[in-house]
């Protein structure tokens, strides 16, 4: 503005063709400007509105209009993540939610750090509230996460790459961090419910100690303590370790016949019903063993002991050959079977 | 142990049975050696029951005994030699995989330049340029070993090359390990069930796989350092004597010097006297064993180069250190109890206790926090937050060996033992004392770590063997022993030593297991000789299953070399594929001296081991940056990639390509953990969604990522495969690894020229070019002198110039000066 004043002043009393020129010049000055002015009106008022949002709730719920509004239409300095998803029940879509709740720490955390300024907002739009939105931009599956530019339309690595890098907040906070240079620091709220799972397994222990005092022979039971080892030893040697890394699924279920499959068909994986079933023969097995050496060393009925001892035997084989062959099928190749195949 | 004497002697046929059965069935690999060992081992176990019988024995049974364990252990050794050699015969002698070329490269210098030149050797060959302090950054118990065993063969006149010595190291040591753990399971049990671990021990897959002939590796030897230190441990632990206990020190420094397991030993012994002091079952023994062990052992430990001052300053030593001062504190309440009152006493205790551990506590936060002791390493932590690694290190998380356990994996290696060591553990922990204890943790923590890494299977299996052998061992005292009408007199000065010194204690009878023999003779005929038979026909049979499981495992899955291929036709024939040896030996004769080599660093060991060539990066992952540069180079462009080889002064490029004989473990295979290494020291440059499809997937097709069809490692893999055509059924340039039809055909390269491709194309060799003299240029050369084609040029062109005259005055029009301003 400064820049077209001062030749409107000097030039103001030139007559004839260039003084016309210099007003057509200083008219269209003006309205540039103006039309500037009224851009950055545009922007500051968007922008003041966005903070205002922001500030409210730390992700900016939107609908259609608000999205062009705020998210297409052109005067921006800002950056916005909008993640375009369905939460509504009846949409059942439970990945959604996960992924809202990852978004919505790193949200927080980006609203509440110190580094908090308007350069970046976090927006959701729901499929039930802006389902044109979802048109407009072609979008077929939710939830997708996507980085809209100050400047420009939205290139492929603006959308957030979910299906190889997983929606854990940092794995979004690095991407929003190459994308727009906001480094986001996630601080999760410190998920209480183990802590307190743990305090109040504590404290009931404790209370039983304490209630039992006069009578804590059972601490010295060996049976509790040897159950307990077990239980650990049979969780390592079924893989829950694997399962607790890897989260495999609980069972697969064919898509095409609907047979539900509980046996992963490689031996490189596992599922969750698997191993629990692994756990229980392996379990199977050595009470076999265990009864087996209780019937030889009881004091007692022969014939008791002699079912009990059958019983063990039984256990012995008949759980080993079905964990062999339970193995046989997932290890290929593999020749050695017994009693079933 | 006339008691024992007749169990003993009985269920040993079944456990010659899984050890002589295991070596028949390796016999069925056309050994003739071994067919007639078998045999003849069938011949020992088959007097053994008639003459070992107390009829024949009765004037000595305890001689009889010695003798049949003493066989027994010997076919156990034989059994376990023999089984570990199936790559040997099938192949030849040669060190197997990746690692061990390195070991057995530094065992060969040691071999040739003396012990001192070893400890001092800087070896330039390897992490160019930084070159690497071998001497101090190895555990030289393996070299040193073989290179004793070497000398001592060469000073006996019995000449024998180095590489014979370090094949058949493992193997060897597969014998002294089952030997200790005989010695560490008759300890905690009774000598059959030892008898049975050694068995067990021998053959079991979960220990070969690290044992087999031709694995030179670290683990080969340190589980035997680690049974003996447990056993020696034990034998402390039980006798309190400080003679015990420094021969576990000696053995605890082999072990240190051997293998970086030794921290599994210096946390578990600690954790043993904890639990024990926990239970109650604090003795002087204990005291003296922990504190003469935890001094000497630390300073023992501090000699070997590689350890240095860890012990001291590490975390994960500092809870053998906290336990250290426990005890301290704990004995010395001890003697105070004797010299104050009750009430002073409880008192000072809690005074005592608390102030102990307050003080262990804030030092060692307050050491940690000024940096004198080194937090949790990366790969220890690891162990603990198990999703640690594979967020913060991708190294770790791509060694396959760092992934957690299926039970698949726990079952192929381990078999029956895998089911019933269980009831070992509960055999144990119901009859507990001060060493069953110790089991029991070892047990317990152990199957933790073999849970977390695949790797950690090794120190599982030791403890699986004896606690499946107690297991069996009971079994077969109750059911094989059926005809025993026997007079048992000395029961009772055979009783445990530990028995008689503390008779007062409940929980120590480690006898219990007489007790019930006496009981079960009252009650002998109740199961009837058919049931007992019954069982242990079954149990026999279970035995001999576990054995042909063994040797079908170890002949199938762990007998490969890995440096040499193997593939069948049809009809039965073997192809040899050995195109590592002879792209290595290319590399060896064809290149200068000095020729530096990059490749991925799982070949490092071997382009170092068999072309003796310098390399960049190798097996020994301790400087991710440097890796992280080899990956960047081989997944960016050419014209980058030349830029970072320059500055690496690389002259030699080496991949693994298995697209012609579909070998799955090549390059292109391993190229996102390349790429992934790469992303996490230049995040700028290299980023891993570029090398995917939009659909996410890794794809080697037209329809791949153009980034993935344009770096430096697809270009070198695919060079002129697309020229290829290996079946009538497929296109030209059909990757048989992936299954794909590759997308760039036409690779050119500018800097590079390729130098050698093996005759499968499993390694393809490429020159670096040196700078040209002169520079070419990017784009055309501008035309500075311009003869015009034309002859005639017409002079209407589209600006109609005019002609001009040179140095004519041009004038210039004034303005109109303004009057008005003036």
């Amino acid at each position: 503005m400064a820049s077209s004043s001062s030749p409107s002043s000097s030039s103001s009393h030139l007559p004839s063709r260039g003084c016309l020129l210099f007003l057509l010049f200083l008219l269209l000055c003006v309205q540039l400007g103006e039309s500037q002015k009224k851009k950055e009106n545009l922007l500051a008022e968007k922008v003041e509105q966005l903070m205002e949002w922001s500030s409210r709730r730390s992700v900016v719920r939107m609908n259609g209009d608000k999205f062009r509004r705020f998210v297409k239409a052109p005067p921006r300095n800002y950056s916005v993540i909008v993640m375009f998803t369905a939460l509504q029940p009846q949409r059942q879509c439970s990945v959604c939610r996960q992924a809202n709740e990852e978004y919505q720490v790193l949200a927080n955390s980006w609203r509440y750090s110190s580094a908090f300024s308007n350069k970046l907002f976090f927006t959701i739009v729901d499929y039930d509230e802006g389902a044109d939105v979802f048109q407009q931009l072609n979008m077929n599956s939710a939830p997708t996460f996507m980085h809209f530019p100050p400047k420009g339309k939205p290139k492929r690595a603006d959308t957030f790459d979910l299906q190889r890098i997983g929606f854990a907040a940092e794995q979004l906070a690095k991407w929003i961090a190459d994308r727009t240079d906001v480094h986001i620091r996630v601080f999760r709220p410190p998920n209480y419910s183990g802590t307190i799972a743990l305090a109040l397994l504590v404290s009931l222990v404790g209370g039983l100690l304490y209630l039992r005092r006069n009578n804590l022979e059972f601490i010295y039971n060996k049976t509790g303590w040897a159950m307990a080892a077990l239980c650990v030893v049979f969780a390592m040697t079924s893989g829950q370790m694997w399962n607790h890394i890897r989260g495999p699924p609980y069972a697969h279920k064919n898509p095409q016949n609907g047979q539900v499959s509980y046996i992963h068909g490689s031996s490189q994986a596992q599922f969750v019903a698997e191993s629990h079933i692994i756990l229980l023969l392996n379990a199977a097995i050595t009470m076999g063993m265990v009864l087996l050496n209780e019937a030889a060393t009881s004091k007692g009925d022969v014939g008791k002991r002699r079912i009990i001892c059958l019983v063990g035997l039984g256990l012995v084989v008949f759980f080993f050959s079905f964990l062999l062959s339970i193995f046989r099928s997932k290890y290929h190749g593999y020749p050695y079977s017994f009693l079933i195949k | 142990m006339a008691e024992h004497s007749a169990p003993d002697q009985k269920h040993k046929p079944g456990a010659a049975s899984a050890s002589s059965s295991s070596s028949s069935n390796s016999a069925a690999g056309s050994q003739a050696l071994v067919n007639s060992r078998s045999s003849s081992s069938a011949t020992a176990t088959g007097a053994g029951p008639p003459t070992g019988g107390l009829s024949g024995g009765l004037s000595q049974p305890a001689g009889w005994q010695s003798l049949l364990s003493f066989t027994i252990l010997f076919l156990a050794w034989l059994a376990g030699f023999s089984s570990r050699l199936f790559a040997v015969i099938r192949f030849e002698s040669i060190i197997h995989e990746f690692d061990p070329w390195f070991n057995y490269r530094s065992t060969h210098h040691l071999a040739s330049h003396g012990f001192y030149e070893f400890l001092n050797w800087f070896d330039e060959r390897a992490w160019y340029p930084l070159g690497r302090i071998v001497g101090g950054t190895v555990y030289p118990g393996l070299m040193v070993t073989a290179g004793l065993i070497h000398w001592i063969l060469n000073m006996l006149n019995i000449t024998v090359h180095i590489r014979d010595v370090c094949v058949f190291l493992a193997p060897v040591f597969s014998g002294l390990t089952s030997i200790s753990t005989f010695l560490l399971t008759r300890e905690l049990w009774n000598q059959g069930a030892g008898l049975l671990a050694a068995c067990f021990i021998a053959i079991v897959p979960g220990y070969i796989s690290r044992s087999v002939a031709g694995s030179f590796d670290n683990e080969g030897i340190a589980i035997f350092a680690l049974q003996f230190t447990y056993y020696l441990w034990v034998k402390s632990v039980k006798t309190g004597s400080v003679f015990w206990t420094i021969c576990c020190c000696l053995s605890y420094f082999y072990m240190v010097s051997a293998w970086g397991g030794y921290v599994f030993i210096i946390n578990l012994i600690p954790l043993h006297v904890f639990v024990l002091l926990l239970m109650q079952r604090y003795s002087r023994r204990v005291y003296i064993a922990y504190s003469t062990f935890y001094i000497v052992g630390l300073i023992l430990s501090m000699q070997i180069p590689f350890v240095g001052f860890q012990p001291i300053r590490t975390s994960e030593h500092m809870a053998a250190a906290g336990v250290f001062a426990l005890l301290q504190a704990y004995a010395f309440l001890q003697y105070m109890r004797d010299r104050l009152t009750k009430q002073e006493f409880q008192t000072l205790f809690f005074l005592g206790i608390s102030l102990a551990a307050g003080v262990v506590f804030l030092s060692v936060i307050y050491l940690t926090y000024t940096g004198y002791i080194a937090p949790w390493s990366g790969r220890f932590y690891s162990l603990w937050d198990t999703g640690y690694a594979k967020i913060h290190i991708p190294i770790i998380a791509s060694v396959s060996e760092h992934q957690p356990t299926t039970w698949v994996s726990f079952f192929f290696d381990l078999h029956i033992l895998v089911c019933t060591f269980p009831a070992g553990l509960w055999f144990c922990i119901k009859n507990i004392n001060d060493e069953r204890v110790f089991v029991a943790l070892y047990a317990i923590s152990a199957v933790y770590f073999a849970g977390v890494m695949v790797r950690l299977m090794l120190t599982l299996t030791p403890v699986v063997c004896m606690l499946s052998a107690i297991a069996f061992s009971n079994v077969f005292e109750h059911y094989l022993g059926d005809d025993m009408k026997r007079e048992n007199p000395p029961i009772e000065d055979s009783s445990d030593e530990d028995d008689k010194r503390n008779p007062g204690n409940l929980y120590d009878k480690a006898g219990k297991v007489r007790k019930h023999i006496s009981e079960q003779e009252k009650t002998e005929e109740g199961l009837g000789p058919n049931i007992k038979s019954i069982v242990t026909m079954l149990m026999l049979m279970l035995l001999m299953m576990f054995a042909v499981h063994c040797t079908w495992v170890t002949s199938n899955a762990y007998s490969s070399p890995s440096v040499v291929l193997a593939s069948y036709n049809h009809d039965g024939t073997r192809n040899i594929l050995d195109d590592f040896r002879e792209a290595y030996y290319w590399l060896r004769q064809n290149t200068d001296e000095h020729a530096r080599v990059m490749s991925w660093w799982d070949y490092g060991y071997q382009i170092a081991g068999m072309a003796n060539r310098t390399t960049l990066v190798d097996n020994n992952t301790w400087n991710n940056s440097h890796i992280a540069l080899v990956g960047k180079a081989m997944s960016s462009n050419e014209t980058a990639a030349y830029e970072i080889m320059r500055s690496l002064d690389v002259d030699y490029v080496l991949i693994i390509f298995g697209g012609v004989i579909g070998y799955s473990g090549d390059d292109i295979n391993k190229f996102l953990w390349m790429v992934r290494i790469a992303e996490g020291e230049h995040p700028k440059d290299i980023r891993e969604s570029d090398y995917f499809t939009p659909q996410g997937e890794f794809r080697v097709d037209k329809a791949g990522s153009p980034t993935l069809l344009n770096c430096l490692m697809y270009k070198m893999s695919y060079y002129r495969f697309g020229e290829m055509q290996l079946d009538f059924r497929t296109p030209p340039g059909f990757d048989r690894t992936r299954n794909a039809e590759i997308g760039n055909k036409d690779i050119k390269f500018k800097h590079l020229e390729e130098a050698f491709t093996s005759e499968h194309w499993l390694v393809r060799i490429y020159k670096v070019k040196k700078l040209d003299n002169r520079e070419t240029l990017e784009h055309k050369p501008r035309l500075t002198n311009i003869l015009p084609k034309q002859k005639y040029l017409s002079k209407k062109t589209a600006k109609r110039k005019r002609g001009y005259i040179k140095n004519k005055l041009i004038l210039k029009k004034g303005k109109r000066p303004n009057r008005k301003t003036v």
